[in-house]
Formats: C-alpha cells, structure tokens, sequence
C-alpha cells in the first residue's frame, strides 16, 4: 500500500490537480470570509435570524466568528474533494492507466487503498490551507468593519478553528468516499462528478423538499453538511458521524469488491 | 497428412518440459473468454519455452489482446487455467513483478513527463528508482524524458511504454503491438531491442498484426484465428512446412511454356507468371531442373529459390483451419 500511496503522490503534483485541487477550496473559503465579513451588520432586520453570509458584527467577534464563512462553504469544499477523488479514480480508467498500475501492483485493494490514502491526505493540506489563508484575510479585514479578534485568539477561538478543520476535513474524507465508489462504479470521470454533484445538490434538497422531510437526518448529503458544521438543526453531530461512518464502510466494501472483481 | 497438420503435430504442444529452457514461461489449457454472446478466446492451449521470442499473431479481432489481458490478470477468463512462470493467473501478485508487460495503445498520464510516469510505476512496484534512468536510454528517449507525455509523438509513447515494461528487469516481457506508430528506424530499434533481451535470456511475447516484423524477430511463433490457437511451434519448422518455389527465368520468352511443361513432366506444379516459371519444388531440386532445361536446349538467365513467408504461411494455416471449421459445422 505504501507503493501505491508515494506513486499517487507522485501524480498530485500535476499542475491541474494543484491548481483545482488546493485552488478550488481556497477560492470558496475565501470568497466565504471576504463576504461574510464586509457584509457583517450591526443589527440584523427584525424577523431575520441571519445565515448563509447576513451575520451581525458581535456574532463575528465571538471565538468561531473567525471560521464563520469557512464552515458555511463546506458543502462546497466537498464537492471540491468529491471532484478530486472521483477524477483522479475515473481517469484511470478513461485513460487506460489503471492497466499500467495493476500490472506493477495487482493487489488491488491495496491499490486502491492507497490511492485513496495519499487523496485523502492531499485533500487535508487543501483544507488547513484553505482556512489558513482565509483566517488570515479575516484578521486582515475584520478591524476594518469593528469586529473584534481578541476571541478568535483565545482558547477558545482556537479550539473552534481545530474543531473546524477537522469537521470540514472528516467531510471532504466522506465525500471522497462518494467519489470515489462513483468512480469506480461509472468509469467515467466526466459521468462520477456530474452525478456525485447532481446528487449532493439539488437531488437530495428535491427528496427532502418534496418527497421526505426526514431525508435530512439520513440522506448522505445532509449528513455530511451536517458533519461539516459540527452538527445543525437536523442532526446532532454524534448522529451525522456514526451515520456517516456505517455509510462509508458499506460503500467502501462495496467499492473495493467492484474494484477487485471488474475487468480492468 | 498436409504439411501444415504435420506441422502442428510435431511442433507445438510437445515442447518444454525438461528442456534445457526449463518450465514453459506461459502455459495455458483450454483458457476461454467470453464477452456476452461474443467467443472472444476459445479453449485455447498455449505452451511458451523459456527464453525464446514468440510471435503472437492474428488478425486484428482475432483474440490476441485479451489473451494477454487474461496473462497478465487484467481479464478474468470465463473457463479454463493458465500458468505464468510457473504460477497461476488467479494469483497474479505471484508473478507479475517478474513480468514487464505494454498491453494495447501505450496510456499514460499527459501532463507528467516521461520520467514522472516511469517513477510513478517504479513507485508502485518499490523498484529501484535507478532504473528510470536505465530503461529511458534504453529506449533513446533520455532527452526527452523531461517533457510533458502529451508532447510524444506516438512512436515516443511507445518506446515509453516499451521502458514501462522493462522497469521490474523481468524474466518474461509481454508487449502487444509494440511496433504500433513507430516508423521504420523505431520498428529497426524495437527488433534490436527484443533480441538483446533474448540474448539475456529474457522470454518475450510478443503480439503483432505485422507478419514481416515477427519473421524478422521471432523463433517462435502462435498464431490465433477467430479466437482458436491453429498453429505454434518454432519459425523455422512452420516455414520449412510451407510449400517452396522455384522461379526461372529462360533466355528467351518464347521458352516459356516448354519450361513449364518440363517441369509438370517430373510431376512439378508448374506455371508461367510473366518472364519465368514458377515451379512448387523445394530449393535443392533447382541443380536438376537447371540440368534438364539445359539438356532440353533452353538457357536460363536466372534461377532462383523462394521460401514461403510467415504471411503466406498465416494464410495457408486459417485457410486450413476455415476449412476444418467448415467440415466440423456440416
């Protein structure tokens, strides 16, 4: 599997791959926190609770104001991350390439296994520099609209700026499961992406919308948003995480023996 | 018996065991493909000795590429066993990292370069990362080996999947179509290439549509015909099975038919083509037909043996096989 893992490395260094890969969430993450921050009121209007990017100035000087924007971007981010996994496992395919790699390591699972892993860790370096960079930029812009910062420094802030990367990052890993078994299951990297964003989008909001309002405590979209922030409305953070981690060893045992049993 | 049955019966299946080449490099028995309602491969048996160049050939459709995507384990075949080095190809981990293998069009990665692309598969195997090196002057691409794939002609991406395959230094190379989009010099250094790999005693298997390369190449061949196996054996013995001719060419055209006639006498299949007579007679009966027209006053200006080329006698085989196939459905 380490074979597999450093070869993988080897192709991330593509310039396309860096460039949609760790530009893509940058770009969300960015845009997120320019946004929330320069849009950031001092009272919101009566009746408006806030979301999305409409908060109030004090809500933004609390210690998870820093990472406000960053989180309502996640779903975002994973469909970064369920582009990455599904391209870099279908294009295998669609290429021809996976002939190459099987003859040098016919252990498939391992294969996979591996490939999987050295995604897995290049989709975390995107996330920490995703939110890095726009932590950054909102300590840059935040005196500029009164915000304070003393909190996000604090214990506490940080501890909210950790808890963060870890959610949005354990998301990404769960949307590039999705991708992955896509992948796999389709063959096509053009095909996996389209239907693994269809999916995540506007199906599960037209099921949860339309047809089951309880699809948003069970439907793998909802979860990982869900995860992403920690928990929300709908679903407890516990709940989204052992949900989602019963949903990925199905679908991973499912892929891996697509994968083991297909023709190549 | 037909020259080609006798062929087939003394050549192919009773090769290697015990022989000085040792186990055979590829044994196949009764190994099967189907695709749907499609026969891809038929029951085929195949037995490959150690150390020789074997040419794999067919038509194109004919079987020869899931052949060795079923070798190399890429393709799980409907029935039948097959053996590589020794081991079974259910367990392909048992013997592919001694195989160096090129399967259909070279694929790689367009926007790595060449050397990126050989590491990724050196990576992946845990080989030693010095034979990037080696195998990319190997093949004369060192110069190139920095720039992006997607910059190769097609030759290029061949001889880099050529390089692909000797990465492990493999016992038994495995490459199809190799010859693909290469021009006449490629072609030249490909053939160089396998023989030096078979003067180290390195087994190749190769697959081509293109007969005269594999003549030139290979001493061993397996010819594959709508997915069935109808001949292997050595070059040699599937030529020297194939029928001969002799080409004479009279001083003067109006001996033409008296030639021809001299020649069906002795009970020759004899026919005039243009300027000379071809005669279906082996090489050392030219001595005596030269005789006998000079007896009978005609003067030849030229004489001279042609051997049956391995695309005439790829002919003459499915001819063969087309016939008994034939005979069997009525």
């Amino acid at each position: 599997m380490i074979g597999a893992f450093t070869s993988e490395l080897v192709k991330l260094r593509r310039r396309g791959v860096l460039l949609w890969g760790l530009g893509g969430g940058l770009l969300f993450t960015v845009l997120a926190t320019v946004f929330t921050i320069e849009r950031a009121v001092n009272t919101l209007a009566p009746g408006f609770h806030g979301h999305g990017f409409r908060v109030t100035i004090a809500e933004l000087s609390r210690p998870d104001g820093l990472v406000h924007g960053v989180v309502d971007v996640s779903n975002l981010v994973g469909i970064v991350a369920l582009a990455l996994f599904a391209g870099a496992t279908a294009t295998e395919f669609s290429h021809g390439t996976l002939r190459n790699l099987l003859i040098r390591q016919p252990r498939r699972a391992q294969l996979l296994s591996g490939k999987f892993l050295a995604l897995a860790l290049f989709i975390g370096l995107a996330v920490v520099l995703a939110i890095a960079v726009a932590s950054g930029l909102a300590f840059a812009l935040a005196p500029g609209k009164g915000i304070t910062t003393s909190a996000w420094t604090s214990s506490s802030g940080l501890n909210d700026l950790g808890q963060a990367i870890l959610h949005v990052y354990l998301a990404c890993v769960g949307y590039g499961i999705f991708g992955t078994a896509l992948a796999v299951l389709l063959r096509s990297p053009g095909v996996a992406i389209a239907l693994g964003v269809a999916w995540v989008l506007p199906i599960e909001a037209i099921i949860t919308g339309a047809i089951w309002s309880g699809g948003n405590r069970w439907l793998p979209g909802e979860l990982l948003s869900a995860l992403a922030h920690g928990g929300n409305s709908s679903s407890s953070y516990a709940h989204a995480l052992v949900t989602l981690a019963v949903y990925a060893v199905l679908l991973s045992a499912g892929t891996l023996f697509l994968f083991q049993r297909r023709d190549a | 018996m037909s020259s080609i049955e006798q062929a087939n019966r003394e050549d192919p299946q009773s090769a290697p065991k015990g022989s000085p080449a040792g186990d055979p490099a590829v044994l196949t028995s009764a190994l099967s493909k189907r695709y749907g309602q499609r026969l891809a491969v038929d029951r085929i048996d195949i037995e490959l000795p150690a150390g020789v160049v074997c040419g794999f050939v067919g038509p194109n459709g004919a079987g020869k590429t899931t052949t060795i995507q079923m070798l190399l384990g890429l393709v799980r075949p409907t029935s039948g066993t097959a053996w590589v080095l020794g081991q079974p190809t259910s367990d392909p981990a048992s013997y592919l990292p001694r195989v160096g293998a090129l399967v259909e069009s070279p694929a790689f990665y367009p926007t790595l370069t060449g050397r990126r692309n050989l590491e990724v598969l050196t990576r992946l195997g845990r080989l030693n990362s010095g034979r990037v090196e080696e195998v990319l002057r190997l093949v004369e691409l060192i110069d190139r080996a920095d720039d992006l794939v997607r910059a190769y002609s097609l030759g290029m991406k061949q001889r880099l999947g050529v390089a692909a395959a000797l990465l492990p230094e493999p016992e038994l190379v495995i490459l199809d179509e190799p010859a693909n989009g290469l021009d006449p010099a490629g072609i030249r250094e490909i053939r160089r290439l396998l023989r030096s790999l078979a003067d180290r005693g390195v087994t190749v298997f190769v697959s081509s549509h293109l007969l005269a390369e594999i003549e030139a190449i290979c001493d061993h061949v397996v010819m594959i015909h709508q997915g069935r196996i109808v001949f292997q054996g050595s070059m040699e013995n599937l030529l020297a099975a194939q029928h001969s001719d002799l080409i004479a060419v009279p001083e003067h055209g109006h001996d033409l038919d008296r030639l021809a006639a001299l020649a069906a006498r002795e009970g020759k299949m004899a026919r005039v083509d243009g300027e000379a007579v071809r005669v279906q007679a082996p090489g050392d009966w030219a001595a005596e037909f030269n005789r006998q027209a000079m007896a009978a006053g005609i003067t030849l200006r030229g004489l001279q043996s042609t051997r049956a080329s391995l695309e005439e006698a790829f002919f003459a085989v499915t001819e063969h096989d087309g016939a008994e196939r034939e005979e069997d459905a009525s």
